[in-house]
């Protein structure tokens, strides 16, 4: 289970109190992004997510993150990139409170929920939260349509016939309805990824984060996911965080590419300052290994 | 006076009989008279009936009187079981004047189930009257039989006292085959080697798994009655052990370490022989039952917990960031994945838990094992035993099956390819397909 224990490292100098007006930090962050995203801001739009300092040590000695600064606004697709161990997992599920920050803040619309939250908040901001993970994660007893259905009925406490056709609707959007009564284990992979994936949007969150979702996937069956991630991207209007290693989908359907390394933001821009003009030299060597 | 000297059912019926004609022949008499005196009516036990006379088959019955003063007996007529038979040739009548035969001899005549005895000369004080009738078939339906009549004595007749009453055990489909079986030349073959006839005596074995099947049913509703309990406190002991709070989790681990760490023996000794000692009386049955759930409910306990703990992280995380509470996640996610990985382990738990019910034999419950002992010790014989040990096995084996099938399947299911219609790269074309 997850542990409550908030742990405060005696010399971490971030430690500081996150900017407290709301309008006023805003400003600033919509200064320093509008260069970097081809998000469209709205007039005194608000980021969705702010990420101020924050730190993340597991057993009191290895440092994860180091020092994240990000914030991400309504609508906006942010991809997540950098070499393993870089922390961009651990910063997702920091987003969700899946893992306990050890230090810094973050804030989903303006709510900080770095404090101490009781479960009940937890919960409530879960729900507001998707998550798509590297392992699937389905509930093996229960069918392609159950997956789907389980949260919208015992989370949103929806009526089974009202959470069955949001199911099915959500199985037809990923390309699955036929499979709606398969057990995961029936399904492959890349069928158990769009199930989640539709687990996750029936939830109708504001917010999707997508935990490298095609690694664990064989290659012929990651174009399917991309697909559907994509579509979703255009059409859905979502807010995705998206840490992947697919750079052909980072480049395509990012509003906004974030190098991460050694557990901060190395560097951020457009897909194309990112990937045509890396201003680091870390940046630089990382998407070269990779092409 | 009722004519009718056969009472069949219920004692008491009998004995309120008895007492109403001693009560008439009290009356009747003149005060003074003396009566011929029925000491006794038994029935010799039909071989192979263990102890117990079966209607229907061939018995000997054996029926004595003795005159008294004044006495002076011409004939006798016993009036036998009605529905039962007898061959009036093969009745031996025996005449005793003190320990020697007499020379009194008797004939003996059958009418309908009266048997009519006429002596050659009338028996006066001191003799003893003995009829064997060496073929005599009780009333198939069997219960208790009593044996009457009427005698004549210086030209009166007189009512007989009734007998006391002779139980007899219903002739049934198993004693027809038993009395088939000990006609066969193989059965006698078999059994006359020494290991085949002291371990698996045919006879035996079709009468115990009859007569055993009382305790077997004890046994099945001692641990269908128990597991249902046992389950449910495991389950509690589990959640407790899996528990964020040290209290709960300490209390479940004294709990479950001491009831797995001590025999079942003792327990039952300890609560069979303790309670009553504190003035607490419950029926050996339902402590049985007790006893039971409680013993199990600690190895289902580490069962359930082993299989909560076997759910990967993921499977919480899942549930988590659908928003879902540590209870509904328990409720909809875990135990319903947690239910299907230890059906074969209970299943194993279950059988133990059946054969442990043998245990209890040693407090006195009616269960096989106790069945089984007292055949034993009754016909000296070890097939009883072999028998109780086939009625273990018609309830563990299916299940040992059941638990190897189901262990299959959640192998298969958990290597992923399951039922899939498709080979592998069907679906990888598909998928492909889909995507384009």
């Amino acid at each position: 289970m997850l542990s409550k224990k908030r742990m405060h490292l005696p010399n971490n100098t971030h430690d500081v109190p996150p900017a407290l007006d709301a309008e006023e930090a805003a400003r600033a962050a919509h200064e320093r992004d509008k260069s970097l995203t081809k998000h469209h801001f709205e007039p005194h739009e608000h980021p969705c997510v702010r990420i101020e300092h924050l730190v993340k040590t597991f057993d009191g000695e290895t440092q994860v993150l180091t020092d994240v600064n990000l914030t991400v606004w309504p609508g906006e697709v942010v991809c997540v990139l950098g070499p393993s161990g870089s922390g961009k997992s651990t910063m997702l599920r920091c987003i969700n409170l899946l893992e306990t920050p050890t230090a810094g803040h973050i804030l989903i619309e303006d709510k900080e929920i770095t404090g101490h939250l009781l479960q009940a908040e937890v919960n409530k901001l879960r729900q507001n939260l998707g998550m798509v993970f590297q392992s699937f994660n389905l509930f093996p007893h229960l069918t392609a349509k159950g997956n789907v259905m389980i949260g919208q009925t015992k989370v949103l406490k929806k009526s089974k016939e009202e959470a069955e056709a949001e199911a099915l609707k959500q199985l037809e959007a990923v390309g699955l309805l036929d499979r709606a009564d398969y057990k995961p284990a029936q399904l492959s992979g890349g069928q158990q990824q769009r199930v989640a994936i539709a687990r996750a949007v029936a939830m109708h969150p504001d917010i999707i984060l997508f935990d490298e979702p095609t690694s664990a996937l064989d290659p012929e069956l990651v174009r399917g996911v991309l697909d559907v991630m994509r579509r979703l991207a255009e059409h859905g209007g979502m807010t995705m965080i998206v840490v992947t290693h697919e750079m052909g989908f980072a480049r395509e359907v990012a509003d906004r590419v974030v190098f991460m390394e050694g557990g901060v933001v190395v560097e951020q821009g457009t897909p194309e300052q990112v990937f045509d003009n890396p201003q680091h030299k870390r940046t630089a060597e990382f998407l070269g290994s990779i092409d | 006076m009722d004519k009718t000297s056969i009472r069949m059912g219920a004692r008491s019926v009998v004995a309120a009989f008895v007492l109403a004609l001693a009560f008439a022949l009290a009356c009747a008499l003149p005060s003074g008279a003396f009566a011929l005196t029925t000491g006794s009516a038994t029935a010799k036990p039909n071989e192979d009936g263990g102890s117990s006379v079966i209607g229907g088959l061939p018995t000997r019955l054996t029926w004595e009187a003795t005159a008294d003063k004044g006495d002076s007996v011409e004939s006798v007529e016993l009036v036998l079981p009605e529905g039962g038979s007898f061959d009036s040739s093969t009745t031996k009548i025996t005449t005793l004047k003190g320990l020697e035969r007499s020379k009194v001899e008797g004939e003996a005549t059958p009418q309908g189930n009266k048997l009519t005895v006429k002596f050659s000369e009338p028996l006066v004080d001191g003799y003893l009257i003995r009829l064997e009738i060496t073929d005599m078939h009780f009333p198939s339906e069997g219960g208790s039989v009593v044996v009457g009549g009427t005698y004549v004595s210086n030209g009166e007749t007189k009512q007989l006292q009734d007998s006391a009453p002779i139980e007899t055990i219903p002739n049934t489909l198993v004693q027809g085959i038993v009395n088939w079986l000990d006609h066969q030349p193989w059965v006698q073959a078999w059994n006359s080697n020494q290991f085949l006839g002291m371990f698996f005596k045919p006879q035996l074995i079709v009468t115990s798994l009859f007569s055993l099947l009382p305790g077997w049913f004890v046994c099945l509703g001692i641990v269908i009655a128990s597991y249902p309990f046992a389950v449910v406190l495991g389950l509690v002991f589990a959640l407790m052990k899996v528990s964020r709070f040290k209290l709960l989790r300490a209390i479940a681990i004294v709990y479950i370490n001491v009831l797995r760490g001590t025999p079942l023996f003792l327990q039952i000794y300890i609560v069979f022989f303790g309670l009553p000692m504190m003035n607490i009386n419950i029926d050996n049955v339902i402590l049985g039952i007790i006893v039971m759930a409680v013993n199990s409910s600690a190895y289902l306990a580490e069962i359930f917990r082993a299989g909560i703990e076997s759910i990967p992280a993921g499977q919480y995380e899942a549930a988590s960031s659908l928003g879902m509470g540590h209870l509904q996640t328990m409720v909809n996610i875990i135990l319903p994945q947690t239910v299907r990985r230890v059906i074969p382990t209970v299943t194993s738990d279950f059988i133990t838990a059946f054969k442990d019910t043998s245990l209890l034999s040693s407090v006195g419950v009616m269960e096989l094992m106790m069945f089984s002992k007292n055949l034993t010790s009754i016909t000296g014989n070890m097939t009883p035993y072999v028998t109780a040990g086939i009625f273990y096995l018609i309830v563990t084996l299916p299940l040992i099956k059941v638990v190897t099938v189901i262990e299959k399947r959640i192998a298969r299911s958990e290597r992923g390819s399951g039922p899939r219609p498709k080979a592998k790269t069907a679906v990888a074309k598909e998928e492909v397909a889909d995507a384009v």
